[in-house]
């Protein structure tokens, strides 16, 4: 039954849907790029730690464009004579950068007091 | 936010991921991967596409339309995976809301439709208020007190009269009798109908002399080709001249009860002669119609006449002494006064089948549902919220009804045409009953509300079922739970009571109708035809009119196989009265006291032609001819009420009838004769009293004529006979005394048959859901009842066991349905003829047949059950 297992996929993917939408956001503030350059750049930038299927950044990149953090056009690429889609953050989407990050941070020293108590006392 | 059309956004996501797929191909590529690997390690990179234009699509947000569509999708693919649920409940819903459409569009032609005028809500009727009948309206009123009426009251924009009548003409070298309106002038103006052709009336045609009437379309293209040249030329009706005004348009009929007639007549009709009706005050015979003022109420207008009644019933005590106050009443609710009872009975009954319906399929859908409780539970536990659940159980509730809407629209009008056909032909307006714009409305809002509250129990209910609990135990053993049997055990009684309350007033009509056959009409109706003949007559010269019927009689009576003829009038259930006043000598009263009696008249020989028993002195014969001394027979309730303690004969009496020669003799009684119910079989026969013909010719009476076996093939003859004797004397309602009490008893048997039909679907749906109930049960309980098998239960005990549930709901149900019967027999009880509303017997008998059709119905799930083998199922567990 196609509906359920979509609905399991779903629960799977919620976990990290925060970061990822941090992480193309962060992306984003070099200039306007493709789904292709995005998920490369992530992938590059963490020394293929962050190891995702670039397929798994599309739902994520609709989802970004559809709450108006970036937009989307049809440009073609400098290198090459062909056109890609390429994303753009908004106004929009910097701010909501900066309240992510903020939140990220929050929950980064959260868990670091938790897991490294020593260090927060010395 | 955006939106884009669903197939344009998915083309460009397949663009966007062809392109990044092909760039990571490209790369792969460079980095040294051999080509026909490049593309697969390039997917790999993507990872599963599907998944991506899914997860893609969820990110988008499913458009309210794309849900209902996914929903839709869903619902139908759940429907036609169990088609033999769903046949069935479209079906049960098909008869439901087929059964409810069918009498819905009754009711929509009968009672809902507008009058087809203009303004029709301003269209009143009246009538006086006779103060010492409260609660019977006079019918009519006569000429003086309509035109007091019209020229006083402050309310009408205008107020017209009309009179049945009838006319003989010639067409086409035959002589016909046809039928006719004697109207006011202002009678087609009040309608708010202009003619099609010439011109209205205008007031000058009410006087004497001025012969001027009106044509119907049908008639005009029937009689005159539609010629237009017929407008303003006379025409001969009845032997005289009558100037042709115009035509009406097609479909044109006012009163829209009785048959269409041909023509109108200005009143100028009734004001020729030496004593006119124009000007008789007490000869009542005009129904009247008015047009309110705008703004004004029917209590207001009813105020205005009812002041001019007053200031009449002083100033003219003799007529009009009782008639102190007005009647006044919507023209539309007047029309379908009668007739509202008996829809609204079959509408309530049908309303009846379609809530047990409604319960029926919920029942079917509970158990369907059960089975289903481990998808449920799964859709839950993965995230689906209840109101998810609910609406997907509502929406397959709704293709359900919608689909049995569907069915039920051709259903209820193939049920319509059978009705119609067996339909009692007088009920106003009913012929134009079909699917309108209105009926399909009611059919789809019909559909919805019953999708809506046969799915929402269910719905409701197993969208509450515990995850946990369902997945563990699965579809096969309790699913569900005691809530869920307490709300199928209710739907079951539910349905139980709904058919014990229709069977009861099923139950009720057949005994009331059985009695109706019983009733004796007080003659023998069995071999005996009736017809008039149109004799014509002239006021004032009797002599020749009596003798042609004498000569006529006697011809018909050399017929070979006729016994008896005779001829009188009112026809028993004729749909003919008339009441008159009169006098007993000896027992002085004022003019207006005087009381009234329904008037007979018969020629020699009509009580033995009738078979009308004499029960004192003797019958009217030759000797009360045009030269006999004024005679006169009254019928037992007349003796009754006048002469309780002594016997009438040879008391005279003076009736207020007269015909330009007998002008109120004063008669003596000469005999009584049996009582004859005249209006209707359900009603006593009234006081009436028979003038002899010869002595009060005022109306060609029917003539009647007794066969010695078979009358249907008696007509011919009879119809040469007549044209022997007078070849332009035309021969009209003709009939059998059968069929005319076949037809008076039509409208209880309309009703009886309908909602015995009724009652014996919801007798087989109540017995349905039972069964579906226990069978269900047993389903659910088979390891409980292998176990208590295997325990040493007997068969006969488990039998006993299911029969028994069966039996407590049945009885739970047949008792709630008496109560709930208890407090409708107001509505039927006006209904019933002889017959009690809480008439024991038919609750009992009623009750016994529910109770044994559970029963039956009980038996098969139980002797299942009791035939289960308890090795195999503890095996199989």
């Amino acid at each position: 039954m196609s509906s359920m297992e979509k609905e399991t996929q779903q629960q799977r993917s919620s976990l990290l849907q925060g970061t990822l939408d941090m992480l193309i956001l962060r992306t984003l503030l070099y200039g306007p790029a493709h789904g292709h350059q995005i998920g490369k750049h992530i992938q590059r930038t963490t020394n293929d730690f962050l190891q995702m299927q670039h397929g798994s950044l599309y739902p994520a990149l609709h989802r970004l464009e559809k709450r108006g953090w970036v937009t989307s056009k049809w440009e073609t690429a400098p290198d090459r004579n062909r056109e890609f889609k390429y994303y753009r953050l908004t106004e929009k989407g910097k701010k909501q950068l900066v309240v992510e990050e903020s939140q990220w941070k929050q929950m980064a020293e959260a868990v670091a007091r938790v897991m490294w108590p020593a260090a927060e006392e010395s | 936010m955006r939106w884009w059309p669903g197939r344009k956004r998915n083309e460009d996501l397949e663009r966007e991921l062809r392109a990044d797929l092909e760039l990571e191909e490209e790369e792969q590529r460079a980095s040294g991967v051999p080509a026909e690997e490049a593309r697969y390690a390039a997917l790999r990179a993507f990872g599963n596409t599907t998944l991506i234009r899914e997860q893609t699509h969820e990110a988008w947000g499913w458009s309210q339309a794309e849900r209902v569509l996914r929903d839709m999708r869903y619902a139908m693919r759940q429907l036609l995976r169990a088609p033999g649920f769903s046949v069935i409940a479209i079906l049960i819903l098909a008869i439901g809301i087929g059964a409810t459409t069918a009498i819905f569009s009754l009711v929509n032609a009968v009672l809902l439709s507008p009058l087809p005028f203009p303004e029709p809500d301003r269209l009143v009727w009246a009538s006086e208020q006779d103060h010492s009948l409260p609660g019977t309206a006079m019918d009519s009123l006569s000429y003086p007190n309509y035109f007091d009426w019209r020229a006083d009251n402050h309310t009408l924009e205008g107020l017209a009269s009309y009179r049945d009548g009838t006319v003989t003409m010639e067409i086409r070298g035959e002589s016909q009798r046809l039928e006719a309106r004697v109207v006011s002038a202002n009678f087609f103006d009040v309608l708010r109908v202009a003619p099609l052709l010439g011109r209205d009336f205008r007031w000058e045609d009410e006087k004497a002399g001025n012969h001027t009437v009106m044509l119907s379309y049908a008639f005009w293209q029937q009689a005159f080709g539609s010629s237009r040249e017929v407008v303003g030329k006379p025409i001969r009706i009845d032997g005289d001249n009558y100037t042709v005004a115009g035509v009406m348009p097609a479909g044109f009929q006012f009163p829209l009860d009785g048959a269409a007639p041909v023509l109108w007549k200005s009143i100028a009709d009734d004001a020729d002669g030496r004593s006119p009706a124009t000007q008789q005050r007490g000869y009542d015979t005009l129904g009247v119609l008015g047009r309110l003022k705008p703004g004004v109420t029917v209590e207001q207008a009813k105020a205005d006449l009812s002041v001019i009644a007053g200031n009449l019933a002083q100033r003219y005590p003799d007529s009009n002494k009782r008639l102190t106050s007005a009647l006044v009443e919507p023209e539309l609710e007047h029309l379908t006064g009668d007739t509202r009872g008996g829809l609204r009975l079959l509408f309530g009954a049908v309303f009846l089948v379609l809530l047990l319906v409604c319960a029926n399929v919920a029942g079917l859908l509970l158990a369907r549902g059960s089975r289903r409780s481990a998808e449920f539970a799964l859709r839950t536990a993965i995230g689906a919220s209840r109101g998810s659940l609910i609406r997907q159980l509502l929406l397959e509730s709704l293709l359900l009804s919608l689909c049995g809407g569907l069915a039920g629209m051709g259903l209820g009008y193939g049920l319509l045409r059978v009705m119609l056909k067996y339909l009692p032909v007088e009920v106003p307006r009913i012929s134009d009953a079909g699917m309108d714009v209105r009926v399909l409305g009611f059919v789809v809002l019909a559909s919805l509300a019953t999708g809506l509250s046969f799915g929402a129990f269910p719905a409701w209910r197993l969208s509450r079922s515990a995850p946990a609990a369902a997945l563990r135990d699965g579809s096969r053993s309790v699913a569900g739970g005691k809530a869920q049997h307490r709300l199928h055990d209710g739907l079951v009684v539910a349905q139980t009571a709904i058919g014990m309350v229709l069977l009861i007033g099923a139950g009720l009509l057949m005994r009331s109708f059985v009695k109706i056959l019983q009733v004796d009409p007080g003659f023998d109706a069995k071999h005996l035809l009736t017809f008039r003949v149109g004799v014509p007559f002239v006021p004032g010269r009797h002599d020749p009119h009596y003798l042609a019927y004498e000569q006529l009689l006697k011809r018909v009576a050399a017929i070979p196989g006729v016994e008896a003829v005779s001829a009188g009038w009112p026809l028993p259930m004729g749909n003919h009265s008339a009441t008159v006043s009169f006098n007993i000598q000896g027992r002085p009263v004022a003019l207006g006291d005087e009381p009234d009696a329904a008037v007979g008249i018969a020629m020699p020989g009509y009580f033995e032609t009738m078979r009308i028993p004499l029960i004192a002195g003797r019958s009217l014969g030759e000797q009360d001819g045009l030269s006999g001394p004024p005679t006169i027979v009254v019928n037992q309730a007349f003796a009754k009420k006048y002469f309780p303690n002594e016997s009438p004969i040879g008391h005279r009496m003076q009736v207020r009838m007269g015909d330009d020669v007998f002008e109120h003799p004063v008669r003596e009684i000469v005999g009584v004769v049996g009582d004859v119910r005249t209006k209707a079989l359900t009603a006593d026969a009234e006081p009436q009293y028979f003038l002899p013909y010869a002595q009060a010719v005022v109306t060609n009476p029917y003539v009647v004529v007794r066969a010695r076996g078979d009358v249907s093939g008696l007509l011919p003859a009879v119809r040469a006979a007549v044209h022997d004797v007078d070849n332009s004397v035309p021969v009209y309602e003709a009939s059998t005394m059968e069929a005319t009490l076949a037809n008076a008893a039509a409208r209880p048997r309309f009703q009886t048959y309908l909602l015995t039909c009724f009652a014996g679907i919801a007798l087989l749906l109540a017995a349905m859901g039972l069964y579906g109930l226990l069978s269900y049960m047993v389903a659910q309980r088979t390891v409980e009842i292998g176990v208590r098998m295997a325990l040493g239960a007997q068969r006969a005990g488990v039998l006993a066991m299911i029969v028994q549930r069966g039996l407590l709901l049945a009885g739970l149900g047949v008792g709630s349905g008496v109560a709930v019967f208890a407090m409708l027999t107001r509505l039927i009880a006006g209904m019933l003829f002889q017959v009690r509303a809480t008439d024991p017997l038919t609750m009992a008998g009623m009750a016994g047949l529910l109770l044994v059709v559970s029963i039956a119905a009980s038996c098969v799930p139980a002797y299942r059950a009791a035939r289960l083998d308890p090795m195999r199922i503890l095996r199989e567990q």
